[in-house]
């Protein structure tokens, strides 16, 4: 009997003439931590779901505590101690959190019957043995992310698993709450549990891991000792090719007598208070801040979809009424939302007509029909200038990776030709050579003259890409940074989460 | 307290009070037993019909094959048992609920293995059944001289009997207690077994279901053979009611009548919410709305105006309730 509990054998998987695996093999030890690491797109999601019994490999064995499983079901893979915690948390919204956390383990166990009563005394006990209290009959869909995600793995903890895999379990939740999911995984292990954890976020995997297996393009790199790595290294293995960062730098002799935008005393009630600022034309300014901080509603009043209870905007020192998007859209104002899937594509209709969908009225022709031939040259303008992967305009939006989604994004509001873009989040989800190309489109817009607002909750892409920041805490600016050359990562860190705040009081 | 003004069931029974108030006070006649039991008797067919859609919908499905089925089951057991010259509701009941099985099968394998959306594969269906029924076995009605006389006795026949003031008799049809068997039934799946919480659970996320390990197949094939079953059953129901078999009858009448009923009870068309509870206080109100419009002094040509009124107003008010619900969600989280 060998110490692995899990080993993955050769697994080669291709969708569509796409070779998503190819030849990839890993191990996870008993009681291991382990962080599988990748870009997206990098096949991480396909193995663990062929590691799951959820989609089935082309070639290939998985073996589990030393037994080979050809064809692995995904019964068989809970039975034998196997817990996944999917990306999208698979939860039942319309269930009670006391049925999410126990209806899985009433099917592992094959219980016909519903007992109640014992349905919530279990529910009980397990989210007591996270150390979180949620109430049990609350429907999940009323909870929030981070709640979701408690119940999620409370419910993978019931299971009495041996090994629990969690894809991208921190991309919603906050430092604290990260911090405190890490804690649950180092209690596991002491109970001889080990955990295969996904993610791209890099500070995460030092922090945790005990060994780093890389996947680049459905291969495998190779597995480390996570203290043989740094940032530096994995991200060259991640991506093969070096990323150095240097900060933007906006010249103060542009800087034109009258704002492209001034923010005076804006305030809704609950959501931000007082806000006051301006923009000049070619800046990015930054605005950071935790969620609830404010900063997603403040932006959204901006453009037109969250209406302010008093303050003035002004637009070239004229004061507005930004009622509605179009009026915002009118107005030049642009804006990148922070979750592209619901808010910012179409994900069914093809890339071609995302990009064009701002602009329609432009490509039609005397008869009011759209310009076909003026409509290809608009797409492929875009495609070509923001470099989306794509070998046509008319496929759909879904299918193209998180990187190139976001790009399209991008151009269906640069065809409008925006003065000031607001962009938030705009690398949420993003592999890092995409995440660098954004962020060299966003600096060149910048450059040729375009006013910025980045609302980012990272703090390396708000430091290296903006040339002011202001940080939001609570519904205030809690803090205005004319030259981010002059903070560090630690300080704006604390600034955000309200440490420096507190200790200065 | 505070729980039963948050159901979507205690509004309705209070609709339903009101409403019955109203019309006994415009006519006392309403306000009978007799009439309650009358009721009863007619619309415990449509009820069970109803339970089946609303077993589909749970499951996030739909299905608008069953009065076809119904029909077709009807038909063909009434043909069978004239033909052979048996006079045995047994063996009528057994006919008419197989053809519901094997009919609920047949859209359980489109919509499983090809993965067809239900709506499309069941309006498919209902039209293929219907069409090669009128085809094959025959589009002449059988009327009443020709039934054979079990289904006539059927629907006579009472669970016990009370007098009128003049010595005549009336009572509470045994329909009733088949209605209550197939509600009892179906509450302990849905309520007390693990399959009936993964209908709940499909109905939700079904993906997730798939991936509990759940063979969400065999569940699929459960929940149609079920409603075709249920439909099996009203379908000997009904001829035993109106002791006719016309084989272009409830094709179309019923269908209305269920969706509006299974929807006011609070079920939601996106599946995965609802309520048997709600789904029976539906079939009430549809079916009192239905019956007393003409006691009200209403044309009976409003009734289908204030069916379709109440569809449009239920769906709507599910799907307002989602909206808020998700945009609760979208910027503005806190807790």
């Amino acid at each position: 009997m060998s110490a692995n509990f899990l080993e993955v054998r050769n697994i080669f998987k291709a969708y569509d003439g796409v070779q998503a695996l190819n030849d990839v093999s890993m191990a996870v030890g008993k009681g291991e931590i382990h962080c599988l690491v990748g870009e997206n797109g990098s096949g991480k999601s396909t193995l663990i779901k062929i590691v799951g019994g959820v989609v089935e490999a082309d070639r290939g064995d998985i073996v589990i505590e030393g037994k080979v499983h050809h064809h692995l079901q995904a019964i068989d893979a809970i039975r034998e101690g196997l817990q996944i915690i999917y990306q999208d948390l698979a939860l039942y919204p319309n269930l009670t959190v006391a049925e999410n956390i126990s209806l899985n383990q009433m099917i592992e166990r094959r219980t016909r019957l519903v007992n109640w009563r014992g349905m919530r005394a279990l529910a009980a006990k397990s989210l007591d043995e996270v150390g979180e209290s949620i109430d049990l009959d609350e429907s999940v869909q009323n909870l929030s992310i981070a709640k979701k995600q408690i119940v999620a793995i409370t419910r993978a903890l019931t299971h009495g698993a041996r090994l629990i895999i969690m894809d991208e379990p921190t991309s919603a939740i906050t430092k604290d709450e990260v911090e405190h999911l890490f804690s649950v995984i180092l209690g596991l292990k002491q109970k001889g549990i080990a955990t295969l954890f996904i993610s791209h976020k890099l500070s995460e995997v030092f922090e945790i891991a005990e060994n780093v297996t890389i996947l680049r393009d459905g291969k495998k790199v190779g597995v480390f000792p996570a203290g043989d790595l740094d940032d530096e290294k994995l991200t060259f293995l991640m991506t093969g090719q070096r990323i150095s960062y240097s900060p933007f730098a906006f010249d103060e002799k542009r800087r034109s007598a009258l704002p492209v935008l001034e923010v005076r005393r804006l305030t809704k009630a609950r959501q931000f208070n007082d806000i006051s600022f301006k923009v000049w034309a070619g800046e990015i300014l930054g605005i950071t801040g935790l969620i609830g901080s404010g900063r997603t509603e403040m932006a959204l009043a901006l453009f037109g979809l969250n209406r302010p209870d008093s303050g003035e905007i002004l637009v070239d020192g004229k004061p507005v009424r930004v009622g509605s998007p179009e009026g915002a859209k009118r107005l030049g104002i642009g804006y990148l939302p922070e979750d592209r899937l619901s808010q910012g594509l179409f994900v069914a209709q093809s890339i071609g007509d995302n990009i064009i969908v701002t602009i329609v009225r432009r490509l039609l022709s005397k008869l009011r029909l759209i310009n076909p031939a003026e409509r290809k040259k608009a797409e492929l303008h875009w495609i070509d200038e923001l470099r989306i992967k794509t070998p046509s305009p008319r496929i759909p939006a879904f299918s193209l990776s998180g990187g190139n989604q976001q790009r399209v994004v991008l151009a269906k509001w640069l065809a409008t030709n925006p003065r000031l873009f607001i962009i938030d989040g705009p690398t949420i989800g993003i592999d890092i050579a995409s995440k660098r190309n954004i962020h060299e489109v966003i600096r060149g817009l910048a450059a040729s003259g375009m006013t910025i607002i980045m609302i980012s909750d990272e703090i390396p892409e708000i430091l290296h890409n903006c040339n002011r920041i202001l940080v939001m805490r609570k519904g205030r600016i809690e803090r205005e940074i004319p030259d981010a050359a002059l903070v560090s990562g630690e300080e704006l860190f604390n600034l955000v989460s309200g440490k420096l705040f507190d200790e200065v009081r | 307290m505070k729980k039963l003004l948050a159901k979507n069931e205690t509004y309705l029974l209070l609709v339903i009070v009101v409403f019955c108030a109203v019309i006994t006070i415009v006519n006392p006649a309403f306000l009978t037993v007799e009439n309650f039991f009358d009721l009863a008797r007619n619309s415990s067919g449509t009820a069970i019909l109803a339970i089946g859609f609303f077993v589909v919908l749970l499951s996030g499905g739909i299905d608008i094959s069953f009065p076809a089925v119904a029909i077709v089951g009807q038909y063909i057991a009434v043909n069978s048992l004239i033909a052979l010259g048996v006079d045995n509701l047994l063996l009528a009941f057994a006919i008419s609920c197989t053809i519901g099985l094997a009919f609920g099968a047949v859209n359980a394998f489109f919509i499983s293995v090809f993965k067809i959306p239900t709506l499309i594969v069941t309006l498919a269906t209902a039209n293929l059944f219907h069409g090669a029924m009128l085809e094959f076995v025959g589009t002449k009605a059988v009327n009443t001289g020709q039934l054979p006389n079990s289904f006539k006795s059927f629907g006579l026949f009472n669970l016990f009997d009370l007098h009128r003031a003049d010595g005549s008799a009336y009572g509470l049809s045994v329909f009733f207690l088949v209605l209550v068997i197939v509600a009892l039934v179906t509450w302990f799946v849905l309520r007390r077994t693990l399959l009936g919480r993964i209908i709940y659970a499909m109905g939700g996320n079904s993906e997730a279901v798939r991936r509990s390990g759940i063979r969400v197949t065999s569940v699929q094939f459960f929940i149609y053979c079920y409603v075709g079953l249920l439909a099996g059953i009203m379908g000997i129901m009904h001829v035993s009611l109106i002791r006719y078999s016309n084989p272009t009858y409830i094709v179309d009448s019923e269908l209305l009548h269920v969706i509006a009923a299974v929807v006011l009870g609070g079920a939601s068309i996106m599946g995965g919410s609802g309520t048997l509870t709600g789904t029976l206080l539906g079939v009430a109100m549809i079916s009192i709305l239905e019956k007393n419009l003409v006691l009200l002094g209403i044309s009976s040509y409003y009734q289908q105006f204030f069916v379709g009124l109440v569809l449009v107003l239920g769906v709507s008010i599910t799907h307002i309730q989602r909206r808020v619900r998700s945009r609760k969600q979208l910027a503005f989280v806190r807790d």
